[in-house]
């Protein structure tokens, strides 16, 4: 059923002096979690992990992104992409399908001088919230720290 | 690719765009933003191929899949107001806790609303999902199951009894990302 589908990306990056870094994850409906981190700095490497999470795992992914409500928001008004990189965050979930494409964000200070304050500020907690249970989810499985 | 840039999703000015997929009933998407709007193609990132992953050793796991050093266990519903501890109390029943993330909600500095504990073997784990699922914190109904899961493939070969492996599929983002953007169809897997 359409209204299952369900897609969730997110990923942070830039071109500089150590080459292309940046990290960047992504769930699939199946429970397929994909985890990617390139960091040229001090010869490191890439890493690429892949598990499996549990339905009750997404259901909880689900529910964060749903109560976050981020597929209201638009980013027309959002800081462009610049020389410091870019974030990108992809939800396909039920029928919205949203792909937001904005510049890293240092601080509220940010979010708040951006023309659309309230909305890239649920955007800016919505990835810090995705990014602490992805980051936890890497270091339990794998016991590595992801960054 | 130039079948997707025919495809302008603000072109008209309202988010509404009719999908037709092949032989599927009619089903409208809203997309918006401007990640539709570059064609770039990443190889390098989790589209990429040759991902490290853990295979299960352990067929009397059923489904759970073992995590490097033990097995992890998810617990939601867990009220904001929940603490390390409460957490701790009830979970170290089954079996000593071996590492426990709590995380808060960036926003209000509050619990999110869940919790991962690791416990050193699947029996420890197993008992505290079948005892625990559905028991109540601080008056919420909590729902406890295990973290992570073999993958559907190896599953597949686990139940055929047979030595299904996980293959890698190379193919990343969603629905085929950049060539068929169009093609909404359904478990296109």
């Amino acid at each position: 059923m359409p209204q299952d589908e369900f897609y969730c990306r997110y990923y942070s990056g830039h071109q500089g002096r150590y080459g292309h870094e940046f990290i960047e994850f992504e769930f699939h409906s199946d429970g397929r979690l994909r985890y990617a981190n390139n960091s040229n700095y001090r010869n490191e490497s890439l890493i690429k992990k892949e598990m499996n999470v549990s339905p009750l795992m997404l259901k909880e992914l689900k529910r964060i992104i749903a109560d976050s409500e981020i597929t209201k928001e638009d980013d027309n008004k959002w800081p462009k992409k610049n020389s410091f990189g870019k974030q990108e965050l992809e939800i396909r979930y039920g029928n919205e399908h949203v792909s937001f494409e904005t510049a890293k964000i240092g601080s509220l200070v940010d979010v708040q001088d951006s023309g659309d304050p309230d909305g890239l500020r649920v955007f800016y907690y919505l990835v810090q919230d995705l990014k602490c249970l992805v980051f936890s989810l890497i270091t339990l499985h794998w016991k590595i720290k992801p960054i | 690719m130039a079948k997707y840039e025919e495809l302008d999703v603000r072109a008209t000015g309202d988010l509404q765009d009719l999908e037709m997929a092949d032989s599927q009933p009619e089903i409208t998407i809203r997309r918006k933003g401007r990640g539709f709007q570059s064609g770039e193609q990443r190889g390098d990132g989790v589209h990429g191929s040759e991902f490290d992953k853990l295979s299960s050793v352990d067929s009397a796991a059923g489904r759970a899949q073992k995590s490097i050093e033990g097995w992890i266990v998810l617990i939601t519903g867990v009220h904001e107001e929940a603490t390390e501890e409460d957490i701790s109390d009830k979970f170290a029943d089954f079996g000593p806790i071996k590492d426990l993330h709590l995380n808060l909600d960036r926003r209000t500095g509050f619990v999110k609303g869940y919790a991962l504990v690791e416990y050193d073997n699947f029996e420890e784990a197993q008992e505290a999902i079948k005892t625990m699922n559905g028991a109540k914190l601080l008056g919420q109904t909590l729902e406890v199951d295990f973290a992570f899961v073999k993958s559907a493939n190896e599953d597949r070969g686990r139940r055929a009894g047979g030595a299904g492996g996980f293959t890698s599929r190379s193919r990343g983002g969603y629905g085929g990302r950049r060539s068929d953007r169009r093609s909404v169809s359904p478990s296109r897997r």
